[in-house]
């Protein structure tokens, strides 16, 4: 008898495959080679692009109709942040100084990320990556906008918002995160998937996210909240499209390796250096802590960190070259970062202070080694200074690392007292550098960082030559309004004003 | 109370504990589901339900979104059951396994051997009317009585003869199970256990070179296949690399050399640890990864590897396989994941090993 036969249900990977496959056809009128022209100069040799496993089997709708139910949820919940004057239930308003960092230096580097990977997209051969990137390349512009959305309920009451996309390029404190993505995005494909796609998204992410969203929570900042679960959900995807892709690397090839380790080693102490910011911002800036940025170190960078380079070294992968001295520098980093942002604070587009006696002990608790010994007489000192009417303000210039962009304000991995600078000459001209290991960046590819737009440099150049007052115009700076003191701010009095509103009947 | 969990496309059946979720059960099981955050935010461990109810707990909204509830979805890192349920998970259906019923069985023992001071084997002849039929390299748990429990054992003989099956028993210090078979177990006990177990068999349908690690009292599962294979005629090279401390601890010693001599596909190389500088000995010196890398050349691409034995010997051998060319999807072993592994900080780097 004859009998129908049930047909075999496919399983998720055969489905995806079907789903796919005609993405990746052979190309008839071109050669490959003119398809893809990046992909070899790297030196990263690929034999086998099949072997490339879709890491998240995502088709195109349902990702679509995933993404575009996150947009309803989160800007339902703006929306009602902002009907309610969600804003004056912030712990202070001295804790948009963390967001302001978060939208100059941050948000454009989601963008820039996002223009990263539809290049990358384009430029990897196999379907599979392509749509990944491509997938990935959405999620960041989405992410992009919806920051700055989020951010925008507040510019609407609070000053050093207003020009977040110029300031990215001008400002200075900014160049960490514009160079990083810079250099990123200006690199070959597989270079740019181990900065972004390896070592911001796994390595450094949680160190970023967690830290933001948790302050965010803590500090009553229900817009970031929902900012980060509704990024969340993509990061995972994100997290393994980057480790796919050097499981890839390091799997097709054993030439390979020494290449990815240079990468590792370059990309993660950028990161590192990177993310300084966001420990002075966990240490200083939240007016309700989370936990220390050393902490956050320990748990998601240690604990997380050492176990994936525990799995990597079974390719041969070794920890970072900079991993010592990075977790050397994490009981120093954000007080030194800290206390340059603030004694250059008429030059910031946020407010920072002089941390009060309470927070100066949770320093001392967290920081017990270093804090009372090398930054509590500093901060009392810049707080006297301020008592006696001639508050410390820095008006030199320090040398920027040309690598890093940041001040050279960092101090040797074994001697906190003492400055850390590096020098190099190439072609006769000078270049300096906070450490060794940004010098090592430098020197493998010196022809590609004398290309890097410093712009403090630009305050000596045409057409500012060295006037501070139009500076602060060229980088969208209101003197006294944006920058400065938190205590003595309009950001301040207003928020005192608003708050005392919602529960007095004063009619003044 | 508890509820049965079945996970296509494998057909694997576990039990989950009120309150439970359905992955730290599945983990527990031993059954690798991808996840990653562990609680309800990044939906890397959105599964199907197919049938059956589950309450989504702490799933957050952005990661596992209202169409996908009502379609049936949820998070197995949050989710736990309100009744038997089947899901379907994103795991890949293994062409070579039989996916066979776990049932019970009894049967007496038939035959006790000291096979090293340490290593007790022992025969259990099944009942003539009921068999068991099991792919080698699984697994049975041995039910003692006493308030001991149930002990998992591999089965060190081939499936061909499917009435009498063998176990090879370390005794474990301080063990009440294993205590009890090395001193009182007797000849004419009966017995009862379940089984076949577990994944961990010979993927024969790649049809590439095969090579097994093991060492310790790890050597039943890839005795078992070694015999499984040989008997039913594969011809690419077998090679067992078979690590113990000393000479005396070396069971199977002879039977493996006169193998070797039968299948010329088949290479064996045994290798001692422990061996005091004055002996006979002429063969390998030193660990089994270190063996395999000699053996190979370190180059163990072109192959799969099956590896059985203590911890320390499993980590080191897959580095050296790795470090030799041969990568997770290629490398199999059988994973016994404790609680405190489930505990423990790992990367999401490697999923199977």
């Amino acid at each position: 008898m004859d009998m129908k036969v049930k047909q075999k249900k496919l399983n998720k990977k055969e489905k995806y495959t079907v789903q796919t496959r005609d993405l990746g056809w052979e190309p008839t009128y071109q050669s490959k080679d003119k398809i893809f022209p990046y992909v070899e100069y790297e030196g990263i040799k690929i034999h086998d692009w099949d072997k490339w496993e879709d890491p998240f089997r995502l088709s195109m709708d349902s990702y679509w109709k995933y993404q575009a139910e996150k947009e309803r949820k989160y800007y339902a919940i703006l929306d009602s942040f902002a009907q309610t004057n969600g804003h004056l239930n912030l712990t202070s308003a001295r804790y948009l100084s963390a967001i302001k960092i978060f939208q100059q230096a941050i948000t454009p580097g989601e963008y820039a990320a996002h223009k990263g990977f539809a290049r990358a997209g384009r430029e990897f051969p196999g379907a599979g990556t392509q749509v990944a990137c491509q997938m990935q390349s959405i999620d960041e512009i989405r992410h992009a906008q919806t920051q700055v959305h989020g951010v925008s309920n507040y510019n609407k009451y609070y000053n050093g918002f207003h020009d977040f996309t110029q300031q990215r390029d001008r400002i200075w404190y900014t160049s960490l995160a514009r160079s990083f993505f810079d250099d990123a995005t200006s690199a070959g494909p597989f270079e740019f998937m181990i900065a972004i796609g390896f070592s911001f998204e796994y390595v450094l992410t949680n160190l970023l996210f967690v830290p933001f969203m948790s302050g965010a929570a803590y500090n009553g900042d229900i817009a970031s909240v929902t900012f980060g679960f509704s990024a969340q959900s993509d990061e995972a995807r994100h997290m393994t499209l980057g480790l796919e892709c050097i499981k890839f690397m390091l799997e097709q090839d054993p030439d390979n390796l020494p290449i990815v380790q240079g990468w590792i080693d370059k990309w993660f102490w950028r990161g590192i250096r990177l993310l300084s910011l966001v420990g002075s911002m966990m240490d200083y800036m939240l007016p309700k802590k989370v936990m220390s940025w050393k902490e956050a170190w320990q748990i998601y960078g240690v604990e997380n960190g050492g176990a994936l380079f525990n799995d990597l070294a079974r390719y041969g992968i070794r920890p970072p070259k900079g991993w010592e001295d990075a977790d050397k520098a994490m009981d120093h980093v954000s007080h030194q970062l800290m206390l340059g942002l603030h004694q250059w604070n008429f030059g910031t587009s946020f407010h920072t202070d002089v941390p009060t006696e309470e927070e100066m002990d949770w320093l001392s608790a967290k920081y017990p080694d270093t804090f009372d010994k090398y930054y509590r007489p500093r901060w009392n000192f810049m707080k006297e200074q301020a008592e006696k009417g001639k508050p410390f303000k820095n008006m030199g210039l320090p040398k920027l690392c040309q690598v890093c962009q940041s001040p050279g304000l960092y101090t040797e991995p074994d001697d906190p007292t003492m400055l850390c600078h590096r020098e190099t000459v190439f072609e006769n001209e000078k270049y300096q550098f906070c450490s060794d290991h940004c010098m090592d960046i430098f020197n493998n590819e010196p022809e590609k960082y004398v290309q890097a737009y410093l712009p403090m440099n630009q305050l000596f150049q045409a057409p500012l030559y060295g006037d501070l007052n139009a500076w602060m115009d060229w980088v969208s700076l209101r003197d006294g309004v944006d920058n400065g003191d938190y205590e003595l701010s309009e950001d301040k009095k207003n928020f005192d004003k608003w708050r005392n509103d919602v529960k007095s009947n004063s009619v003044d | 109370m508890s509820y049965e969990l079945t996970i296509e496309p494998t057909g694997q059946v576990i039990e989950v504990e009120d309150g439970q979720t359905i992955l730290d059960a599945a983990l527990r099981a031993g059954v690798y589901l991808p996840h990653a955050c562990g609680h309800g935010l990044c939906a890397t461990c959105k599964v199907q339900v197919v049938d059956g109810e589950v309450d989504h707990g702490e799933a957050s909204s952005f990661a596992l979104m209202d169409f996908e509830r009502e379609e049936d979805q949820c998070l197995t890192c949050c989710a736990t059951l309100e009744s038997d349920i089947t899901i379907e998970a994103d795991i890949e259906e293994d062409p070579d396994s039989e996916n066979l019923v776990v049932q019970d069985f009894s049967g007496v023992i038939s035959r006790m051997e000291d096979l090293t001071p340490t290593i007790k084997g022992i025969w259990i002849k099944l009942d003539d009317v009921n068999p068991m039929h099991f792919q080698a390299g699984q697994y049975v748990n041995v039910n003692f009585s006493n308030g001991i429990g149930s002990r998992a054992f591999s089965i060190a003989s081939a499936p061909l003869h499917a009435n009498e099956i063998e176990l090879n028993i370390r005794i474990v210090p301080g063990g009440q199970a294993t205590t009890y078979v090395h001193e009182k177990m007797r000849v004419g006990d009966e017995l009862t256990f379940s089984g076949p177990y577990g994944r961990f068999f010979v993927k024969k349908s790649a049809q590439v070179p095969v090579v097994f690690m093991a060492g310790g009292s790890g050597l039943s599962s890839p005795r078992s296949m070694i015999l499984d294979l040989l008997n039913e005629g594969f011809e690419l090279p077998i090679t067992l690399i078979y690590g113990q401390r000393s000479q005396e601890e070396l069971y199977y010693h002879d039977e493996f050399l006169a193998l070797a001599k039968q299948y010329s596909n088949f290479h064996y190389v045994p290798t001692l640890s422990d061996e005091p500088e004055v002996s006979s000995w002429q063969g390998e010196k030193g660990y089994v990864h270190e063996a395999a890398k000699r053996h190979f050349n370190n180059d163990f691409r072109d192959h799969k590897a099956y590896l059985c034995g203590p911890p320390l010997m499993i980590d080191a051998s897959i580095t050296a396989l790795m470090q030799g060319r041969l990568f997770e999807r290629d490398i199999y072993m059988e994973k016994f994941i404790s609680a405190a592994d489930a505990q423990q900080v790992r990367s999401p780097l490697f999923k199977s090993i």
